[in-house]
């Protein structure tokens, strides 16, 4: 279809048709494509009832072979869940979530003790193949060191023995716990409080696994770190948290990316993302969200409602959040700096695609507390079909943020008359002594652009994509190498449809 | 909180118009706004109590208000007092709104009220009297300028409302001017039709003595190809509110705005602005500038909401704020929700203090401290004093704001 609405466009170009280009069903056509991680693998599973109370609680933290005051930790962050109502200020208008229907716990079966990777169930092994994340030995070729989350569970970690000579502790949580027992006490709940909001209690009190990253003092981490993912259960809730922390003068670079199955119920997905940076640390983290974001009809798709904060404790910190945010039927997100120390810098870099039904509400929250403290936020929202793209933003100097400085800027662009672009920014001031910058702006695929772009022989629809490349460059350059190229790819595939 | 409870309980006056009792029915369900909306969860919960916390002026002393001096050819209006009024001219005609069209206008007006967003509106038509209710119909050209007064009395609460129909192709001037009272509250409610062709430069100065509060509400609807310029200013409330609504109904109209709030002391004010572009081609250009001192606390919140409908509007809105003390606190919020594709829309703020830079510039030019910082502010509140009408040359605002205590 799409090859053929090319040509009679072609066939029109001369004629006054560019008025209505844009409205056409062309610009539709080219926002669709399949979703291609939409496969499930089957597996044997270990899955306890459906359902959440205390003794489910009690039963993941038995499973996790959980100390005490993890325990207690769960516990407390339980109850206080149970006390606590379920947001509704986004306005996101979702159906209600039955949290009784939710499995808490799944992990494929397998031997209790993992040596090497030539033990994991090749099928998972073959899954996180077919999703291009490279697990087995002879395909660690690039440098990247991946920890695959499989539903509740981590699977594998690589690149472990070589990142250890470095001092650097990369594994899963459930690990973490186990091993390095006095960080998790230390650091865990620190940045995020059981009690900071409703999926935060929630996801405090049923963690199953997630990844844990210790970067020792004056160590660069030698290769950028990953974890991968995957929901593969249609009735598990995925609930996975992750811990970095960053000593004194340690830098990483971390990258995160998410798919799942196509199922035609929703599944939520609440995760909760600590970091920590001391004195001269710094933190990269970069997310390539892609779960499966429901059918044309907005059947299906996953509720991505995370709790993601990074805390710059140390002086000269930084911590800085970068995420391409394409799947997921609805998006809660607004990942944080608390800038406590002095000089410490947070960044923001955002690409929000959505498409059909989708929702999303993202943005960031830059807390200065500390003095001399910088952050910019750069926010690029593409809204297609009937989807809702929403900037929420917080820009806070607190009294002791002298000399402090932020600079915001929101773009957002729409693509069909059908779809909504908002934006959002909260900005509050304490301190005379600080400036804050916001800006925002809202506009569509400019016409002449794209007109001069095909007066030069460019298709139509490598024209749509050149220029929301173009318009996301300010993010996309900020991606480290191995994601840049992905999230152009995943941008390109979610844009460039069947023409061709 | 003695106006609620006496909304609770029925007890405010014996002979209710039909309005107020629309309103106060209304109220009864929910008589205070909810505390966690966006539009009230800034707002000081212990001065909005004290805001509420006076018995409905029923008397209306004469004013001892020293306004400035008339010039002859401006039409002066006090609501509550002197607002009787039927000029019919060679070229315009000012008159009073027959009962029945006031009524049916407001009417239409509460049917689309939302509980919360015209809370504002819903408490003072409740306690407006007949007499505090003044609605004008202004039709013609070359109209002399219209100055209004509402003024409050020590010790109690007032409610003035002002309604104008700006008919067909006319074109006026129109200064409305609200004074705060020592221990005070003023409600003032107005509502604009703007018929088609028609412009208006709106001038709303609000200001009041220690310890006035005020809750001050616009609507404004706007039919095709109407020009509505608004300047407006705020400054010496304990507590005030300016609610903006404007809507451009059939679309093709423009809205200029440029609006400043001066909060020194521990006072708190805050604008809300809500533009509703319901027709293609809306133009809007918005500034709204603040300025904080001492413990104080200023707000400003807009939002432009552009629908499927609104294609080809170009709307701009930007927040300028300057934050002068260690303990005063500023929050902006400019919002836009939009749906339709063709439009430019685009909103900034920003908060700082005085430039540095030009206060050294003019310090090695031999201007001493104080001074460069009253040159700076003075340029600061210029950009809105000029945009306000009538009066701009004998109210020596610049003057008030510069020395305003």
């Amino acid at each position: 279809m799409g090859v053929s609405l090319v040509k009679v466009y072609k066939a029109n170009c001369n004629g006054l048709f560019l008025e209505n280009m844009v409205n056409e069903n062309l610009v539709k056509d080219v926002v669709k494509e399949p979703y291609k991680y939409g496969f499930v693998t089957d597996i044997e599973t270990e899955k306890i009832s459906k359902g959440l109370n205390e003794d489910i609680v009690r039963l993941i933290s038995q499973k996790k072979e959980e100390p005490k005051y993890l325990l207690d930790f769960r516990l407390k962050a339980f109850k206080k869940w149970q006390k606590m109502d379920e947001p509704d200020w986004a306005g996101l208008g979702y159906k209600q979530i039955d949290y009784q229907d939710i499995i808490y716990y799944s992990a494929p079966k397998q031997k209790e003790k993992i040596s090497s990777l030539d033990e994991v169930d090749p099928k998972l092994l073959e899954t996180f193949d077919k999703l291009g994340i490279p697990l087995t030995e002879q395909k660690k070729l690039t440098n990247v060191a991946v920890d695959a989350v499989f539903d509740s569970v981590s699977i594998a970690t690589t690149f472990r023995e070589e990142l250890a000579k470095h001092g650097v502790i990369f594994c899963s949580i459930s690990e973490a716990v186990k091993n390095h027992s006095d960080l998790i006490e230390k650091y865990l709940g620190t940045v995020v409080p059981a009690s900071d909001n409703y999926f935060a209690a929630l996801n405090s009190a049923v963690f199953s696994d997630g990844s844990f990253v210790y970067i020792p003092k004056g160590v660069t981490c030698p290769m950028d770190l990953s974890s991968y993912f995957r929901i593969n259960s249609g009735d598990t809730g995925q609930f996975e948290r992750t811990l970095i922390i960053a000593e004194e003068s340690s830098s990483v670079s971390y990258l995160e990316g998410c798919t799942a199955p196509m199922f035609d119920t929703n599944t939520l997905h609440a995760a909760v993302v600590e970091l920590i940076a001391l004195d001269d640390a710094s933190i990269k983290y970069s997310t390539v969200q892609n779960w499966y974001a429901g059918d044309e009809e907005g059947v299906g798709g996953i509720f991505n409602f995370v709790t993601k904060r990074g805390k710059c404790l140390g002086k000269r910190s930084k911590i800085s959040w970068s995420q391409v945010e394409t799947g997921s039927s609805i998006t809660w997100k607004y990942p944080s700096c608390l800038l406590l120390g002095e000089e410490s810098v947070g960044e923001f870099y955002s690409v929000a695609l959505t498409n059909n039904l989708q929702q999303a509400d993202t943005g960031t929250k830059m807390i200065h507390i500390g003095p001399k403290t910088k952050s910019t936020i750069v926010s690029k929202g593409i809204s297609a079909g009937n989807s809702i793209n929403s900037y929420r933003g917080l820009v806070k100097m607190g009294r002791k943020a002298a000399g402090s400085r932020n600079y915001s800027q929101c773009d957002s662009m729409l693509i069909g008359d059908q779809a909504s672009a908002n934006t959002f920014p909260y900005i509050k001031s304490q301190q005379p002594n600080s400036e804050i910058e916001h800006e925002a702006s809202t506009c569509r695929i400019s016409e002449d652009q794209l007109f001069y772009l095909q007066s030069r022989g460019i298709e139509f629809e490598e024209a749509v994509s050149m220029m929301v490349s173009g318009f996301c460059r300010d993010v996309f350059n900020q991606l480290p190498m191995e994601f840049a190229s992905e999230a152009d790819k995943l941008l390109a595939l979610k844009l460039e449809g069947s023409v061709g | 909180m003695e106006i609620i409870e006496k909304i609770k309980t029925n007890k405010l006056t014996d002979k209710q118009t039909e309005i107020q009792k629309i309103c106060l029915h209304k109220l009864q369900s929910s008589p205070l706004p909810n505390p966690k909306s966006e539009l009230w969860r800034l707002s000081n919960k212990s001065k909005f109590s004290n805001f509420l916390n006076y018995s409905v002026n029923e008397k209306h002393p004469k004013s001892d208000i020293p306004f400035p001096e008339n010039s002859q050819n401006t039409i002066r209006l006090i609501i509550g007092e002197t607002c009787q009024i039927k000029l019919i001219k060679e070229n315009y005609s000012i008159q009073q709104l027959s009962e029945n069209e006031l009524n049916k206008y407001i009417k239409e007006q509460i049917a689309c009220f939302d509980q919360n967003e015209n809370w504002s509106d819903l408490l003072n038509l409740s306690l407006s009297s007949t007499k505090n209710f003044v609605g004008l119909k202004i039709n013609g050209s070359k109209i002399p300028p219209i100055e209004i007064f509402s003024h409050a009395s020590t010790n109690s609460f007032n409610a003035k409302t002002l309604i104008i129909f700006l008919e067909k192709n006319c074109d006026i001037e129109l200064l409305q001017v609200n004074l705060g009272k020592e221990n005070s509250s003023l409600s003032q409610s107005t509502f604009f039709l703007l018929k088609e062709n028609s412009s208006v430069n709106h001038g709303v100065v609000s200001y009041g003595e220690n310890r006035s509060n005020l809750l001050n509400s616009l609507n404004v609807i706007q039919q095709n190809n109407s020009e509505y310029n608004l300047g407006a200013l705020h400054f010496k409330f304990n507590y005030a509110r300016f609610e903006i609504s404007i809507k451009q109904s059939a679309g093709n109209a423009k809205t200029n705005i440029k609006g400043m709030q001066l909060t020194k002391k521990d006072e708190q004010i805050s604008t809300y602005t809500k533009i509703d572009f319901n027709g293609p081609n809306g133009f809007l250009d918005q500034i709204n500038k603040s300025l904080a001192d001492d413990k104080s606390h200023a707000i400003f919140e807009g939002s432009i909401i552009v629908p499927k409908i609104a294609q080809k509007t170009d709307a701009s809105q930007l927040s300028r704020n300057l934050l002068l003390s260690n303990l005063a606190q500023i929050d902006t919020k400019p919002q836009l929700e939009i749906i339709a594709d063709d439009v430019k829309c685009k909103h900034g703020a920003t908060i700082s203090q005085l430039n540095e830079e030009e206060l050294f510039y003019m310090r090695t030019r031999g201007i001493t401290l104080p001074e460069a910082s009253k040159l700076q502010l003075s340029s600061y509140f210029k950009e809105i004093i000029s945009f306000i009408p009538v009066t701009k040359d004998r109210w020596d605002l610049l003057d008030k704001l510069l020395n305003a205590n």
